[in-house]
């Protein structure tokens, strides 16, 4: 049987669907293609899989570029047909004919609409990257395949693997070595992002062993997004000899989740490690060592040492760290909207503060960043287009999927909700969870005699700061997990998906958080007096000239932070102008506290350097204004002991 | 400098892919030297985009001056656009008066446009 001869009726039906769907009421070229996207195994969703794109990935960025049309008004009574889709429909029964049949089929609609070529979905298509070329000559000749018949392939695990792969990840794996003969996991990295997985294999084509490469599988969506930004920032700024991403992403429209290869050009010694792996092995100097001469001195010019002048409030680029600033329970009741509080740009954050639980808000023109459909919920953000920073989250609950239709990046002219949790409510949860040994309620916390900021209240002060920084690429999420070493202790870096343009300093105070939480905090007792007695060590980094403090083997593994603070201070907007820092820094720090991958240990440290650095921002602006004055500040952090 | 007519094509919405063709003769108001043709959601527009609810009463001008066509937003509610050459997706809310070329997409409300090429 030919599977290939879905009926035009059905495609027309499908596509009427969407365009209800979209509250459009006309039928489009773009409800025609997203209709041929929507066929299980079909043509279109097959040749564009071999251009490593999903079909629920390009139905996204279509409705994207289009956006849904006003709830409000209703124009026309009938769906009617565009004079372009009449245009492409009749292309599409030209080629039906010239094959001697009446009907038109899947195919010579896909031709029709690549040949129209002035069409939307063909505009994105071109946005994504897509090989035109290779798309009209694929329309013509490929065969639908069904989507099990690709040939089994041998997966080895070694005796000591400890991860566990569900089903859907070993077959988007089997997928991804399509020809090969077998192929062997040799270790799974960790950390990084908790929806996905990152696996070192080693391929075989015929027993013939072929380099070992770094795999990832996770969301489809997020795979997808972090090929583009691969091509936009990555591609053209790498080091001759790191991580690569050659292939186009495996991305089957059967499954949610996608596969991305990182390849190693010249590396056929061993297998890429990640530093979180071997940092325990390192000492504080060889980490800083490496840093400087292997991470920075690799990377930087292309990167951190880019150097734009870049000014801005800190909500812009940290406060999306932050917890939702509201989650809202979805809320109809027309009655109930009319006298809500709306939210929209630009914002008025103290306003929303003082929202409380139950108390009805509208929210105007949001953006969609994230939808879970499992868990009922989309997550909405000020902001568009490609920026991984979008500011003031809204979480809102309880959407009937069935009924809506929402998609990534959709602006959403309005939606009502009740207040359900607020930031500092969460915030406030995060923290009661450290068990803290003080009153995690007061505007102050008490560390070794002195008094600073408490962060889950100070943190407000924070996002009004203007900040005097830098612009660069950035890796958007460095950290131990993502940073490989590779022959001649070479630096490799991985997954790029919230790789940007963004605040140069950023990825320094995330590493600096990375290497504290991995190779500092063991060395102190795992209670909150180990915790302050840290910190008290600490303060010598943000006071050069003073020595560290500490038992030895914690003074040693401190070289590591010394060092990094040494790169960081040449990426600042100006020499020894430390609060730039401090204000990275204690946003990262509090974003931390909240990390359920990291020890208890290591969160109630995370907590008081984030108060750390709000106390150093408090207390260094006149000595920053006035740079002449070397002396050190009265002011600045001295401890009793 | 002479004025020639022009032809714009909708690139999106309802009437995606209907052209509109219009003459300095017959259409819009001429001052100067300068061409001018309004759009916008009323009927009493040059360009009358009455499908598009995002669109203003008085949205825009399209202008011919010094040789180049311009377009100008006139306090539209919903805005007009252009794309980002760097991210398609990212389109970029402009005001006040910008160079449009023929061939380059713009959107007002939600309405793609284009003034087609001259080989059109």
């Amino acid at each position: 049987m030919v599977i290939n001869q879905i009926q035009l009726k059905d495609i027309i039906i499908s596509a009427r669907q969407e365009s209800h769907r979209m509250r459009h009421y006309y039928l489009g070229v773009e409800h025609l293609f997203i209709a041929l996207l929507e066929i299980r195994g079909g043509l279109t969703s097959n040749i564009l899989s071999d251009q490593g794109l999903s079909s629920e990935y390009v139905i996204d960025a279509i409705r994207r570029k289009i956006g849904k049309g006003s709830s409000k008004h209703r124009l026309w009574p009938n769906l009617q047909e565009t004079p372009r889709s009449d245009m492409v429909m009749s292309i599409a029964q030209d080629i039906a004919s010239s094959h001697g049949r009446k009907n038109i089929q899947e195919r010579d609609l896909l031709i029709a609409i690549l040949e129209e070529d002035d069409n939307i979905p063909i505009r994105v298509l071109r946005a994504l990257d897509i090989d035109m070329d290779k798309l009209q000559q694929q329309s013509r000749t490929k065969q639908a395949i069904l989507p099990q018949t690709h040939s089994f392939i041998q997966l080895d695990f070694p005796s000591d693997f400890e991860g566990e792969l569900d089903p859907d990840q070993l077959s988007i794996l089997r997928r991804m070595f399509h020809g090969y003969s077998k192929v062997r996991i040799e270790a799974q990295l960790t950390g990084g992002y908790s929806g996905s997985i990152l696996l070192v294999v080693t391929p075989f084509e015929l027993d013939k062993r072929k380099a070992a490469l770094v795999v990832k599988i996770g969301p489809a969506d997020m795979i997808l997004d972090e090929a583009k930004r691969y091509e936009r920032y990555v591609k053209g700024t790498l080091p001759p000899l790191t991580a690569r991403l050659e292939d186009r992403p495996t991305a089957p429209d059967t499954s949610e989740l996608a596969g991305l290869k990182y390849t190693f050009l010249g590396n056929n010694s061993g297998n890429p490690t990640n530093m979180r792996g071997i940092v325990h092995q390192w000492s504080g100097v060889k980490i800083g060592h490496w840093l400087n001469e292997h991470l920075y001195s690799d990377f930087g010019e292309n990167w951190w040492r880019q150097n734009r002048s870049f000014r801005f409030e800190a909500w812009l680029e940290y406060d999306w760290l932050l917890p939702p600033i509201l989650t809202l329970e979805l809320e109809q009741n027309e009655n109930l909207l009319e006298n809500a509080n709306i939210i929209k740009f630009p914002l008025r954050r103290k306003r929303i503060n003082k929202l409380d639980y139950g108390d009805v808000v509208v929210i105007d023109n949001f953006v969609v960043q994230k939808v879970d459909k499992e868990k009922k919920r989309i997550r909405l953000a000020l902001g568009q287009g490609s920026e991984a920073a979008r500011p003031y989250q809204i979480e809102i609950r309880g959407i009937d999927f069935e009924q809506d239709t929402y998609y990534r990046g959709e602006i959403v002219e309005n939606i009502g909700g009740t207040v359900f949790k607020t930031r500092d409510e969460q915030l406030m949860m995060a923290a009661r969870a450290l068990e803290p040994d003080f009153d995690i309620s007061s505007d102050r916390i008490s560390i070794l005699n002195k008094s600073m900021p408490n962060p889950i209240k100070w943190y407000h002060n924070i996002l009004d700061m203007p900040v005097d920084g830098t612009l660069s690429t950035i890796h958007g999420d460095l950290h131990l997990g993502n940073i490989l070493i590779g022959p001649s202790d070479s630096a490799l870096l991985i997954d790029f998906a919230l790789t940007r343009d963004g605040h140069t300093i950023f990825d320094w105070a995330n590493l600096e958080m990375s290497i504290i939480s991995e190779t500092i905090v063991p060395q102190v007792p795992d209670s909150w007096d180990g915790a302050r007695l840290l910190i008290n060590h600490l303060v010598a980094l943000n006071n050069p000239g003073r020595t560290l403090s500490g038992a030895p083997e914690l003074r040693e593994a401190l070289q590591a932070i010394v060092a990094l603070r040494g790169i960081a201070s040449q990426c600042l907007a100006h020499k020894n102008r430390w609060t730039e820092y401090h204000i990275s820094l204690s946003m990262c720090a509090l974003r931390a506290m909240q990390w359920h991958t990291m020890t208890l240990a290591s969160r109630r440290v995370m907590f008081l350097l984030s108060a750390l650095s709000m106390f150093e921002i408090q207390n260094k602006p006149s000595r920053e204004i006035n740079e002449n004055t070397p002396s050190p500040d009265p002011e600045s952090t001295e401890f009793d002991q | 400098m002479s004025i020639k007519p022009i032809t714009l094509m909708y690139m999106s919405g309802v009437e995606d892919g209907t052209t509109i063709d219009l003459n300095p003769k017959t259409d819009g108001s001429i001052r100067d030297a300068d061409w001018i043709l309004s759009i916008g959601r009323k009927d009493d527009n040059d360009i009358c985009l009455r499908n598009d609810t995002f669109v203003s009463r008085y949205h825009a001008r399209l202008l011919w001056r010094d040789g180049k066509w311009w377009l100008e937003d006139i306090h539209s509610t919903n805005g007009s656009f252009t794309e980002d050459e760097m991210d398609t997706f990212h389109e970029i809310r402009f005001e006040g008066t910008i160079p449009v070329e023929c061939g380059q997409l713009f959107r007002l409300g939600r309405t793609w446009l284009r003034i087609q090429p001259d080989n059109y």
